[in-house]
């Protein structure tokens, strides 16, 4: 039972998502009736989910939640801005619920009873007539809804949505009567056929029919004639059932029928229900049996099975709004169930691929037994081909892997949403390139600090709407969330349209820290850059929503443990854009192999700029025995590798840190960058090769090791570890210049 | 708290079978439960900035750990030349995994856990003596070295 609770779960986080984007559609204007159905059918989904596993709550809030929406679907009133206002409040609630449901936070019952109470608003506005009933019904949820006992099979969801009617509230059922004529029966049609029709909408609406055969004018068995038709039929559909829906099973009997559709006082002839008068005869018998058949008709069963291999979605528990959740929220979550949903054709042309390297396999194996020349360089073709199937067969694992960034840039408009509505401020959040791909390893981190980003970007970097409109600004924000793939990275945008950068405040304020010293020039980027400092706060109120100071830093602490880099871009008056570049993939590296010290160590190959052979002049010694070098009058750090790991097999040297000038000479070196663009040059003993690298952790069963960020294994199945670039520049720098190291060390990394 | 009084809770009888292995003349052992494998020394990959007694890093089966010399751990001469020198696998409670590399593994042994006597205090590596065979035989405690392995951190 429990999994299949799990399978709901994953389809309700499929259905929210679903919402979400219907919602944003229709608040962009797009009010297309497939969207609106697609809304519809969400809410619907979850609440036939939840009823078949008793969850009350979820059921309750679901209804109302649908019969506005119902409104909606059928043009009672226009999708305009308040209504999808609510519809999204709404939807955030129902959201919670179902996290509830699924063991998360109790939600406020306040903030479900005011949804509760917009969305009867919206149901009974969007229709006059059926005012009393919604507002009666509205805590009464239909009996075809109440929670289904648990030894039952849990009815699959419902997709079959065309078939679903109006469900209108209606106190009394509906009587259809109906007579078919002889030329029905000549046509070859059969009065079970409408009987099948009229239970099938009953079915659709969760009740059953009630079916009465009237034999009066059935004569004697000698005088009845074979083809005249004598009965005609009484059935009484649930009262949700709408009179059209009735009505349209008739559409193609309506000349070869006499039939009435009316609505009757649910009080009927006794005689008429009465079961022992129900009619003998096969037809009404089939039509009542189908109603329970029908559940397999309405329900796809491959559906369940679609829904077991559902990826799951990176956050189920809506992030709280804490300044802190970047920090906090991994302590949080729960684990994830680990299974994600795949394009059939990528795992096809996976499989192609393997089927190849077998194929590869064979012929390297029967080449490697002949001993003459040709076929030693036939074999080294083979092993060629082989290489290359490796890298596809790694690429095409990698797009196996790889998911559009939309679950989490929709979880985002949520984000805005809730900031908006703490600061007061009209702010609209436009996604672009949501099917960007990225490792799904990444998706999951990139949640904590994107959130953060938009909530400041909301606090602090949308001004007030009266200072907006002060500075001739519309006084709705934007803010465009956007990803591409760039250069074998995924660059993530976050844009404003905001008052930008204060430098002048920033610089203050990060004086009055103590954070750099008053006299300090920086370039405008510095001061940029500041903001990430620990303990950096501009906002001279401290907000609920951001301001404290921490963040930013976490922030960039996140996404550079991703090996990510952050850029900021400001103008003044015009807004703000942060970006986020982070490699495709936290699993696999391109690295240059290099050795020093006795070791075979790996290098990103992105940070590495230029790799050169050092001339003694450009090398300048200084006084604290450091040296610099200056590479096209660019002076930066010389560092030698082996000396900055404390390696065994450093050549030793009078001074630990810095050999003599003239040792240097004809050195090989590598110029690194980090992410901010500080260089620094690598003393290196040798390059050996360029290849790509599975990384490995060191941590899980060692400990974090300064200048390495994590390990490889190489061909021979030795070990070597990946430098961690950032931490060297940053290190050197600060051993160079005079600046707090700590500080430069900050501002470089 | 420590291997043994965990380990004779689940068994009832306090016995306990341990892999008894040299480290220069002492011998010493550890639960075998909780050694996953026993494999031949190998070149280790130096690791900066390591305390002294980790030899390196080696790679199993794709995962990477760490091997620690306890010869040098425990202050006995180590012996480089040794042929029979191997590293035993192990798995720690909270499961970190690395290597020990031991100067020969000799024998298993039951160990009643009341014949344990005690040496010294809780934190240390060593968990008590006990008498096998009228040999002396050293209880390693094994979470305090992983311990160690995991936080001690050697300065710049």
């Amino acid at each position: 039972m429990d999994d299949i609770l799990q399978i709901f779960f994953q389809e309700c986080d499929e259905q929210l998502q679903e919402l979400e984007g219907g919602l944003s559609a229709l608040s962009d204007g797009v009010s297309e009736h497939e969207t609106v159905n697609a809304v519809f059918r969400a809410v619907h989904s979850i609440k036939g989910g939840a009823a078949s596993f008793g969850l009350d709550n979820l059921v309750r809030f679901a209804h109302v939640f649908e019969n506005a929406l119902d409104g909606l679907r059928s043009e009672r009133f226009a999708p305009t801005h308040d209504v999808v206002k609510i519809f999204l409040k709404a939807m955030d609630v129902l959201s919670d619920l179902v996290n509830e449901a699924r063991g998360g936070a109790a939600v406020d019952p306040a903030r479900v009873a005011e949804s509760h109470a917009e969305l009867a608003d919206i149901g009974a506005t969007g229709s006059q007539a059926s005012t009393a009933p919604t507002a009666a019904g509205e805590d009464a949820i239909p009996a075809d809804f109440s929670p289904v006992p648990m030894d039952f099979e849990p009815v699959p969801f419902d997709f079959d949505f065309g078939e679903e009617e109006e469900a209108t509230p209606v106190a009394s059922p509906l009587v259809v009567t109906f007579r078919p004529h002889d030329a029905l029966y000549q046509r070859g049609d059969d009065a079970r056929n409408i009987l099948i029709g009229l239970a099938d909408i009953a079915h659709a609406c969760g009740g059953e029919i009630q079916t009465l055969c009237d034999r009066t004018t059935l004569p004697p068995l000698a005088d009845l004639g074979v083809d005249t038709s004598y009965l005609s039929w009484r059935v009484v559909l649930p009262a949700e059932v709408a009179e059209e829906s009735a009505q349209a099973v008739f559409d193609w009997v309506s000349d070869d029928c006499d039939f009435s559709i009316a609505r009757e006082a649910p009080q009927v002839d006794p005689s008429m229900t009465d079961p022992s008068v129900a009619d003998p005869s096969p037809e009404p018998d089939d039509a009542r049996a189908r109603p329970i058949e029908a559940p397999e008709a309405v329900s796809p069963v491959p559906a369940e099975d679609e829904h077991a291999a559902e990826p799951p979605r990176t956050t189920p528990i809506p992030a709280p709004l804490d300044l802190h959740a970047g920090a906090q929220s991994t302590t949080v979550r729960k684990p994830e169930q680990a299974s994600i949903r795949v394009d059939l054709h990528r795992i096809d042309d996976l499989m192609d691929l393997v089927g190849e390297l077998v194929i590869a396999q064979a012929a390297i194996e029967s080449l490697s037994r002949r001993t003459d020349p040709a076929g030693q360089q036939e074999l080294l073709q083979s092993i060629g081909s082989m290489q290359s199937l490796t890298r596809d067969i790694q690429d095409a694992v990698m797009a196996v892997r790889a998911q559009p960034v939309r679950a989490v840039f929709q979880r985002m408009q949520r984000v805005v949403r809730e900031a908006c509505s703490m600061t007061g401020k009209e702010i609209a959040l436009t996604l672009e390139g949501e099917d960007t791909e990225v490792d799904r390893t990444l998706i999951e981190k990139l949640t904590d600090p994107l959130t953060h980003m938009l909530r400041n970007a909301v606090d602090h970097g949308i001004e007030s709407t009266k200072a907006r409109i002060a500075a001739g600004k519309p006084a709705e924000g934007r803010i465009v969330l956007s990803a591409e793939h760039r250069s074998g990275r995924i660059l993530i945008t976050i844009k404003d349209d905001g008052a930008g950068i204060n430098r002048q405040r920033v610089f203050e304020t990060a004086v009055k820290r103590g954070i750099v010293p008053a006299d300090a020039a920086l370039s405008d980027d510095e001061i940029n850059n500041l903001i990430f400092m620990p303990g950096f706060s501009t906002a001279s109120t401290v907000s609920d929503l951001s301001g404290r100071g921490v963040g930013m830093d976490v922030v960039r602490q996140a996404i550079q443990s991703l090996g990510g880099r952050i850029t900021i871009s400001s103008t003044p008056g015009r807004g703000t854009t942060f970006g986020f570049s982070l490699p495709l993939t936290l699993a696999i590296l391109d690295g240059m192999l290099i050795a020093a010290g006795g070791s075979t160590m790996v290098i990103p190959i992105a940070s590495v700029i230029e790799t050169m052979i050092a001339s003694r002049g450009d090398i300048y010694a200084l006084p604290n025995g450091r040296n610099v070098i200056s590479i096209r009058g660019d002076c930066m750090p010389l560092i030698p590798l082996a000396t900055a790991l404390k390696l065994p097999g450093a050549p030793s040297h009078n001074h630990p840190a810095a050999p003599p000038r003239d040792a240097l000479d004809a050195s090989v070196i590598l110029v690194v960058e980090n992410e901010s663009g500080a260089r620094a040059a690598l003393i290196v003993d040798e390059i050996r090769d360029q290849t790509q690298v599975v990384i490995k952790s060191i941590e899980s069963n060692y400990r974090q090791i300064f200048g390495v960020s994590a390990a490889t294994i190489l061909g021979d199945g030795s070990v070597s570890l990946i430098l961690d670039v950032s931490a060297l520049v940053a290190s050197a720098i600060g051993q160079i210049d005079g600046k707090p190291s700590n500080i430069r060390a900050e501002l470089a990394a | 708290m420590t291997d043994q009084t965990e380990l004779s809770q689940v068994t009832d009888t306090k016995i306990v079978k341990m892999i008894v292995f040299a480290i220069g003349v002492q011998e010493y052992c550890i639960p075998i439960l909780s050694v996953r494998e026993i494999r031949g020394f190998e070149k280790t990959t130096t690791l900066p900035f390591a305390p002294p007694y980790v030899c390196g890093a080696i790679n199993l089966r794709g995962i990477i750990l760490t091997v620690i010399d306890l010869a040098i751990y425990l202050n006995v001469p180590p012996q480089a030349d040794n042929p029979r020198r191997v590293v035993v696998i192990v798995e720690s409670k909270n499961g970190i995994v690395c290597g020990l590399l031991v100067d020969r593994v000799i024998d298993m042994a039951d160990i009643d856990l009341n014949d344990v006597q005690a040496v010294s205090e809780e934190s240390s590596c060593l968990g008590g003596l006990v008498l096998v065979d009228e040999r002396m035989i050293g209880i390693l405690r094994l979470e305090t070295v992983v311990g160690q392995l995991v936080g001690d951190t050697v300065s710049e």
